[in-house]
């Protein structure tokens, strides 16, 4: 079941093109990942896609239109964006309420979903007196709190500390278990490489390529060379040429040969050989 | 209906919460109630000053109070998440709009107690504050609906505030003052809470204010949906 379909989106800011005709589909149940640099038109797709900002070509969440979502639409999705802020002299619990009532969900929901951020004991602490971190969570409880079949993050870990960006994957892939539908933007090629099912790299708003983390890399690895790992752990990295085949016998027989196979590139690099341009910058 | 007492509720907790926001809405009764207990006991002092003070309150505190809530929320996102959480613009306005005239009723009607009004005045009190007010509030949204941030917000409100503030104030010292301030609303409704009469030339003067806001704060709720 099609949940996001975006076919030939454009955006403009005066002259400036961001956005040149996007077009791709989101399944139930998927965590899909948009990957780009700074820059690139991944907060601007996600604006059209939330219903914040107009936009040429048609964009659907839902089988609807994007610039004619209401409260209906809004009740089955949820968002944790950089740009959406909390009331920070409130508490969580005040935070926590506001969009329970909101969103018409029992006040009983929110201990269980601060619980799954692990903000439980947090309920009475104001906001500004929260932690990045903490604060990341909280953003994500409110977005979670009414169960949302479509959840948007645009680069939810930004700035966070590895740990907490394991346990906010962690709750990620949760959602998904329970048949949630995550749309994730992020420069972060590890984590759109370890999280999403499937990606698009978005390059001066469009789309250079799409598909499966993995499958992308192979599409785009060579098999010109060999990546060797040795039971002491060296790493070589051998031409596939017939003149190493010695080379690669003698570990073997001396049982050095830990690990062989063709040196597939990440998406950084993957990224760095379709545009250019590092996926970072 | 459900989102605009919800976001009642927000406001009342979060407006408990930010001094700055007490303060607008208490200082102009908190001064007034200091004047006339410090220099009330002169013939027509305590008269003056709860006029004084209920006219500056009526055109600052909701004018000041309405734009700084809406540009904060607009500054720190949360009118965003708020949008996003499928509250319309209406209802957010509409909310906005009750909190700050509610608020500034109850603490502007602290002034009542300040003086002796017979009954007639005190119902012509009411009625000119509850105009100016909710003429300031519409300006102040309009002001909060234009800017970007709180002291851009500032920067648009407190000169009109202290324009409407203190221009019928000054009108009892010059005449020429005194002339402009009568096309002016806060200057109306400085004479009626006076005099404690609504004359024809007030209803005129907050009919075309109130045409012309209203104008505005659609126009603007237009423009800047999209």
């Amino acid at each position: 079941m099609t949940i996001v379909k975006l076919d030939g989106v454009t955006r403009s800011f005066g002259e400036k093109q961001v956005l040149g005709g996007v077009s791709l589909q989101i399944e139930k149940g998927e965590i899909f990942g948009l990957l780009g640099p700074s820059g690139a038109g991944k907060t601007t797709l996600v604006n059209i896609l939330t219903g914040q900002m107009p936009c040429g070509g048609k964009a659907e969440i839902f089988g609807m239109d994007c610039a004619r979502i209401g409260r209906e639409v809004y009740r089955r999705t949820g968002a944790v964006l950089d740009n959406c802020g909390l009331y920070e002299r409130l508490t969580c619990m005040d935070n926590m309420k506001l969009f329970a009532r909101l969103h018409h969900t029992p006040v009983s929901a929110i201990a269980e979903t601060l619980r799954a951020v692990g903000l439980d004991g947090s309920e009475g602490l104001r906001v500004r007196a929260l932690s990045k971190g903490m604060r990341q969570r909280l953003k994500l409880a409110c977005a979670i709190l009414h169960a949302p079949e479509l959840l948007f993050l645009d680069e939810p870990t930004s700035g966070l500390d590895p740990a907490t960006a394991e346990e906010i994957h962690a709750l990620m892939r949760r959602l998904r278990e329970s048949g949630a539908t995550l749309f994730l933007t992020t420069h972060n090629m590890e984590e759109a490489y370890r999280l999403c099912d499937r990606i698009a790299l978005l390059h001066e708003g469009r789309i250079v390529e799409e598909g499966q983390p993995a499958a992308i890399c192979r599409r785009h690895g060579s098999d010109a060379e060999l990546h060797i790992v040795t039971s002491d752990g060296k790493e070589l990295s051998l031409p596939n040429l017939p003149e190493n085949a010695g080379t690669v016998a003698a570990l073997m027989r001396e049982k050095k040969l830990r690990a062989i196979h063709s040196a597939e590139p990440d998406l950084g690099t993957v990224f760095l050989r379709l545009t250019g341009k590092e996926l970072t910058q | 209906m459900t989102a605009i007492l919800a976001l009642l509720r927000k406001q009342t907790k979060d407006s408990l919460c930010n001094f700055p926001a007490l303060m607008v809405m208490l200082i102009y009764p908190a001064v007034a109630f200091v004047m006339i207990t410090a220099l009330g006991s002169e013939e027509g002092m305590s008269g003056m000053f709860v006029t004084m003070f209920a006219t500056m309150h009526a055109s600052f505190a909701p004018l000041v109070t309405a734009s700084n809530i809406l540009s904060e929320e607009k500054e720190k996102g949360t009118l965003r998440t708020l949008m996003m959480s499928g509250v319309s613009r209406l209802s957010y306005l509409v909310s906005e709009m009750l909190f700050v005239v509610s608020v500034s009723m109850l603490t502007g009607s602290a002034f009542l107690a300040m003086d002796a009004f017979t009954r007639d005045h005190a119902a012509a009190f009411a009625a000119a504050m509850l105009c100016g007010t909710v003429l300031s509030a519409l300006a102040g949204l309009c002001v909060g609906m234009t800017s970007r941030n709180v002291s851009a917000a500032n920067g648009m409100a407190v000169p009109i505030g202290l324009v409407t503030a203190l221009l019928p104030m000054l009108a009892r010292f010059n005449e020429s003052l005194d002339r402009a301030a009568r096309y002016l609303y806060s200057g109306q409704v400085s004479r009626v809470l006076e005099s404690g009469e609504l004359s024809g030339e007030f209803a005129a003067v907050m009919a075309v204010y109130a045409v012309l806001l209203t104008g505005l704060t659609i126009f603007l709720f237009i423009t800047e949906s999209r």
